[in-house]
């Protein structure tokens, strides 16, 4: 039997984190701690495209800074150069970032066998280098700056805040729905899944489109936290950090997902004071984590706090 | 209710079905038999629409299904339980049959429809919850065949369903496939197994490399020693 403090927090362990964020600009922290946690929430929407993607529906994508990256250039371009308001940007890019995940999925998702990592791979550094290379839209190695920004830090904070809380919620309906069904049947068997009727492809399809928006948000949110977009900040090792992430936050699970982004984007910082051990330390917690996933998964954990 | 005019399916070049024709009446069961390779599967997969024939029809109620895709087949009525147990073995009991309803989900629809299963078959019920991964491979089958049922098919086609069960268990599900039968859904039959197939089929064809060798009343090639023993290995059955 559970205890009682457990009961009393059933199912509410997304509150506690989201209620945790929520008072944080009232206690004021540092500036940089400040936003080093800004930074783990807009990771916090990527680590979530990933949970539909991977977590639910078993696709695995290597260039997911790609897309974040054509979020965020698009929101700056279309600011600067195209002077549309701020508002309109953010609504568009994110748009404009699915339908670049339906051109890189149709092709993919039409073969059978593991294309999609492939082909995301190969998208991220073609993002990259065309972002290096377009010096006069995206200000190429000297980065792109002067672009307006949505809101000032604190309205930011909380305007990510609802927006995560949104997206969390949203993966979680999407898991217990009738297209999340169809998801995790994909991910389990696709000739099952098909024999039962489900279009394998199109429900693929949808996945990544879906995590791609997700993305290409996440992108918006970046821009307008840094105030600078540089190509190196969406290089494949961004994709990687992403994808420890979301393995980290348990795969399936939008909560531990948000858990994990916060904790992976702040590890490297709170081990500052290692000086130069920290990478190292910080690789052998990674390493360790790993190591004894069954043991410490968030996902163990949430089911501690968990409904029914 | 089912027709197969001069089938033919490859895998590459190489013809696997060589102009077989299979007819399966309504409200019987047919037995579809043969050694491993022999094409049994493949012509399963070509009605389910999970493969295109090179030419040929299948005809469900007179009307061609061969080009259609698996999930307007299945919306026809058409289910298959395939072979191996393929359970989702990540997802729940309750989720693996709500995906027997996919295609027509209602919600309804869906718990008249599990509730019949579980009476059907009573282990499933007590197990609602549990990962099907989890499960004995009895209830797997078990699982599998519920799930096949769940979109009330005229016609049920099932995959070896004794391969590697004991056999205490398969002539459960055995007499499970004779009662579904009697209920009125049509059975196609596919097993390895021929002495167990025959002995609850109406009707059996058997398959050698991809055509059809012979075909009869149930009861006559089960009496026929020698036929019994050049096709199916010999009077005791192929395990």
């Amino acid at each position: 039997m559970k205890t009682k403090i457990t009961d009393l927090l059933k199912g509410k362990f997304i509150y506690l984190i989201f209620g945790v964020l929520a008072v944080l600009p009232i206690i004021g922290l540092p500036s940089y701690q400040f936003y080093m946690i800004e930074r783990g929430m807009q990771n916090a929407l990527v680590v979530l495209s990933l949970v539909i993607l991977l977590g639910y529906t078993g696709q695995l994508s290597l260039g997911h800074a790609g897309l974040v990256a054509v979020g965020a250039y698009s929101y700056g371009i279309m600011c600067t150069i195209l002077g549309l308001p701020p508002v309109v940007a953010l609504i568009i890019s994110p748009v404009l970032t699915a339908i670049v995940g339906v051109i890189l999925g149709f092709p993919s998702f039409k073969l059978k066998g593991p294309f999609l990592v492939v082909i995301t791979i190969a998208f991220g550094e073609i993002v990259r280098i065309l972002v290096l290379n377009a010096v006069d839209i995206t200000g190429g190695p000297y980065g792109m700056k002067g672009y307006p920004v949505l809101f000032s830090d604190t309205a930011m904070h909380y305007f990510m805040l609802i927006l995560v809380f949104l997206a969390t919620f949203g993966a979680n309906r999407l898991s217990n729905s009738y297209i999340g069904l169809a998801f995790k049947a994909i991910r389990e068997d696709e000739v099952a899944a098909e024999l039962m009727g489900v279009n394998v492809r199109k429900f693929k399809l949808l996945s990544f489109v879906i995590s791609a928006f997700l993305a290409g948000l996440s992108g918006v949110l970046f821009a307008n936290l840094t105030g600078y977009l540089n190509p190196d900040s969406f290089a494949s090792d961004t994709s990687a950090a992403y994808l420890l992430m979301v393995v980290i936050g348990g795969m399936t699970s939008p909560v531990g997902a948000v858990l994990s982004a916060l904790l992976v984007t702040a590890l490297p910082e709170l081990l500052r004071f290692l000086q130069d051990w920290r990478m190292i330390i910080y690789g052998l917690i990674l390493f360790i984590y790993v190591r004894f996933y069954q043991v410490i998964n968030i996902e163990s954990l949430k089911k501690l706090f968990k409904r029914r | 209710m089912l027709k197969i005019n001069n089938l033919v399916v490859s895998y590459g070049l190489e013809p696997v079905i060589k102009n077989v024709d299979i007819h399966v009446p309504e409200g019987k069961i047919i037995a579809l038999l043969g050694a491993n390779g022999a094409g049994k599967s493949t012509i399963l997969k070509a009605i389910s629409g999970l493969v295109k024939p090179v030419s040929g029809e299948i005809l469900f109620h007179d009307e061609d299904i061969s080009k259609r895709s698996p999930d307007k087949i299945i919306r026809l009525g058409i289910s298959q339980v395939p072979e191996g147990r393929e359970v989702f073995p990540g997802l729940t009991v309750e989720e693996n049959l709500k995906m027997g309803l996919y295609t027509n989900f209602k919600k309804g629809v869906y718990e008249e429809r599990v509730e019949q299963i579980y009476s059907f078959f009573p282990r499933l019920a007590e197990r609602k919850t549990q990962l099907s991964g989890t499960m004995s491979g009895g209830e797997q089958q078990m699982l599998v065949i519920g799930r096949g049922l769940m979109s009330n098919p005229k016609l049920l086609m099932l995959d070896e369903p004794s391969l590697g069960l004991a056999p205490i268990i398969v002539d459960d599900i055995f007499d499970k496939i004779q009662e579904i039968n009697e209920s009125g859904t049509t059975v196609l039959l596919i097993e390895q197994n021929a002495t167990l197939a025959l002995s609850i089929s109406d009707y059996a064809y058997v398959l050698n490399i991809g055509s059809v060798v012979l075909h009869g009343l149930s009861e006559d090639i089960q009496s026929d020693q020698s036929l019994m023993s050049s096709y199916l290995g010999g009077a005791g059955g192929a395990d």
